[in-house]
């Protein structure tokens, strides 16, 4: 377990105190040193051999100093503290070199979890967002994403996170066998009081880079999911995840729509069985039509397709009058185990067909160039 | 006064459509005037498997009733479907998603009620949602008819989130209708421990046939007005007793495997 060799610049004398008191209590943190002054620090802190430090931003003029900071002390980390959580500030400093962003007074646990998060890889600046949408339902929508998160993380090697926003008949819960302590209700409801690393508790740990932020537990709580809050949710989660997939419910209403606007990229996702599919996917591509960057971020992606070949792709999507991203081939017996046991069908069969398809789809969302800065 | 059947699932394509137009026709066929209305209004099926061209839908219907409730016929709305000798009107979704999504559910609700007067059975295909206009409609009809599937636990659970949610509402259990779609499908689970879980026998099971339910939705035609199979049987049957001409059967409770348990102890 590292150390942390800790120096402090808080320009309020009350606030230094507090946070002093926190940084000595906290386990594997030891406080060396603390400044009011960004330039007093700048000029005496080398002697302390600090390996993190800590700078108040409140006072905006701070920020500036962040690049000085890196070139005096190239190997130590920075965390940005401030009295609130803001999005665009935290595109900024970690544009400038800070490691992450952690809001103020933090609690033990919180410096514990920030320096868990932030000190490997930093905070993400780079984030994807992709919502997956489906006209009708039942389109093995939620087989994909689950099956497409731990795609991601393994060939990114970075965070990805599952929201799932099918706010009544969410099944990510089920699917993972868990009973979660905290849903999206909850996340939503403290979205004004929470920072990345508050945010980053109320997922669910699947694996040590997949996290799931659960749906309500009972339908009527959905009423107390707000779009705007959600949006807020979305925006302030990309700061902890390079990919963010959003499980939405099968109808264009404001969440969904609150997520599609939120995404950089809208799986319409269809499973294909009676024939009117291709029909329903037609009407729901429209809606998207008028968008900026409508090819760029309105992908359409088919389950369920046999026999799943090249031929059979160019077929969907000369029926459909819209390129095909990717198809998912037919498993349903292996698919419906793997839901039944709450496992993943790309781990307990990973030279199958589907779990090859989802490799494949997996390595073209990386391999993409338009990437979000 | 009409009366509502109103055709709800917790899970997406379990069959409430395929369900909806066929007990309109049977329905139609013991001498009814029915009416199917396509409340899943983004992405409504019921016209798709009856093969129907709409001129106008529900989105006109209740446009019309917003600006002029005197001079206004319900019936100039619907799209009448006939095979044979059977005859039953639709009222269609709405034509485009934008449509759809501006109908409110106090406009749906007082399209049906104005349907209710000209029909003797209402059948109204849904959305798999608590959605305001489901709970208006749910509040209108005489019966929900509440179909499910037996395939994964995730669907299982939903039923029963779904079960508990209306019963919470305070709907009577005699109002709301098991009815268990593709019994005998691929699946380990057994339909046993889903009644258990549910602490509601089904109502109903239909028999799964893909294919002829796939045969009927390729050539427009409800499975009850052409040809015998188990599914139509079934599917009769069900219109039989919601009409009183069969006797009503209940099932005795059986044990809970350990697959099903897991989940909600």
């Amino acid at each position: 377990m590292q150390e942390y060799r800790v120096l402090l610049i808080e320009s309020s004398r009350m606030m230094m105190e507090r946070l002093s008191s926190v940084i000595r209590n906290t386990k594997d943190f030891q406080l060396v040193a603390r400044y009011r002054e960004p330039r007093q620090a700048l000029g005496q802190g080398g002697v302390f051999m600090p390996n993190l430090i800590l700078l108040d931003i409140d006072e905006p003029e701070n920020i500036q100093f962040i690049p000085e900071f890196v070139r005096t002390f190239p190997q130590v980390s920075i965390l940005c503290i401030a009295s609130q959580w803001d999005s665009e500030g935290a595109g900024e400093i970690v544009r400038a070199g800070a490691k992450g962003y952690l809001v103020k007074p933090f609690s033990k646990e919180e410096l514990g979890s920030a320096m868990d998060t932030f000190g490997k890889s930093g905070m993400g600046i780079i984030s994807e967002v992709i919502t997956f949408f489906s006209p009708k339902g039942k389109s093995g929508k939620t087989t994909l994403i689950a099956n497409l998160a731990m795609a991601l993380a393994k060939k990114s090697g970075q965070n990805v996170a599952i929201i799932d926003a099918d706010l009544q008949f969410g099944d990510m819960a089920v699917f993972f066998n868990l009973s979660p302590q905290s849903t999206i209700v909850e996340a939503v409801r403290d979205i004004d009081f929470l920072s990345p690393i508050t945010l980053n508790s109320y997922f669910m740990p699947i694996t040590e880079q997949v996290r799931l932020l659960c749906g309500t537990k009972r339908p009527e709580l959905a009423e107390n999911v707000s779009p705007q809050s959600f949006a807020s949710l979305i925006s302030m989660a990309k700061s902890l995840f390079r990919y963010i997939l959003i499980d939405v419910p099968p109808a264009f209403n404001p969440i969904s729509i609150a997520a599609a606007e939120a995404s950089d990229r809208v799986f319409v996702v269809t499973m294909i069985d009676s024939g009117f599919e291709i029909m329903h996917m037609q009407r729901a591509l429209e809606i998207f039509q008028d968008g900026p960057d409508y090819h760029d971020k309105v992908k359409a992606v088919f389950t369920r397709v046999e026999p799943c070949t090249e031929e059979e792709e160019k077929r969907l999507a000369e029926a459909l009058g819209y390129p095909v991203y990717a198809i998912i081939p037919n498993e349903y017996l292996l698919v419906s185990t793997a839901a039944n046991n709450g496992r993943m069908a790309v781990d307990i069969k990973p030279d199958s067909g589907l779990a090859r398809s989802v490799d494949r789809l997996a390595a073209r969302i990386c391999s993409s160039q338009d990437k979000v800065v | 006064m009409g009366i509502i059947i109103m055709v709800f699932s917790t899970a997406s394509s379990v069959g409430k459509t395929l369900l909806s137009i066929n007990m309109a026709a049977e329905l139609a066929k013991s001498g009814h005037k029915v009416c199917v209305v396509d409340f899943d209004l983004q992405f409504g099926d019921v016209c798709n498997y009856l093969q129907l061209k709409p001129q106008k839908t529900v989105y006109d219907a209740q446009l019309a009733i917003q600006h002029d409730l005197n001079e206004y016929v319900i019936t100039d709305y619907t799209t009448p479907y006939q095979y044979e000798d059977v005859s039953f009107s639709v009222l269609a979704a709405p034509l485009k998603l934008d449509e759809a999504y501006n109908v409110s559910a106090q406009a749906a609700a007082a399209v049906v009620s104005r349907l209710r007067s000209e029909y003797d059975y209402l059948v109204l295909d849904t959305t798999a949602a608590f959605s305001e206009l489901n709970l208006a409609l749910m509040d209108l009809s005489t019966i929900i008819t509440f179909v499910g599937i037996v395939d994964f636990i995730p669907t299982i659970k939903n039923m029963k989130v779904g079960y508990d949610t209306m019963r919470g509402i305070g709907y009577d259990q005699n109002k709301i209708r098991f009815v268990l779609n593709r019994s005998k499908s691929k699946t380990n689970i057994e339909l046993e421990d889903v009644e258990q879980l549910l602490e509601e026998p089904f109502y109903h099971v239909l028999p799964n046939d893909f294919t002829a339910a796939g045969q009927s939705i390729h050539k427009g035609v409800p499975l009850v007005l052409d040809g015998q199979n188990a599914l139509a049987g079934g599917l009769k049957e069900l219109v039989a007793k919601y009409t009183n001409r069969l006797q009503e059967s209940s099932k005795g409770k059986a044990s809970f495997s350990s697959l099903v348990k897991r989940f909600f102890k």
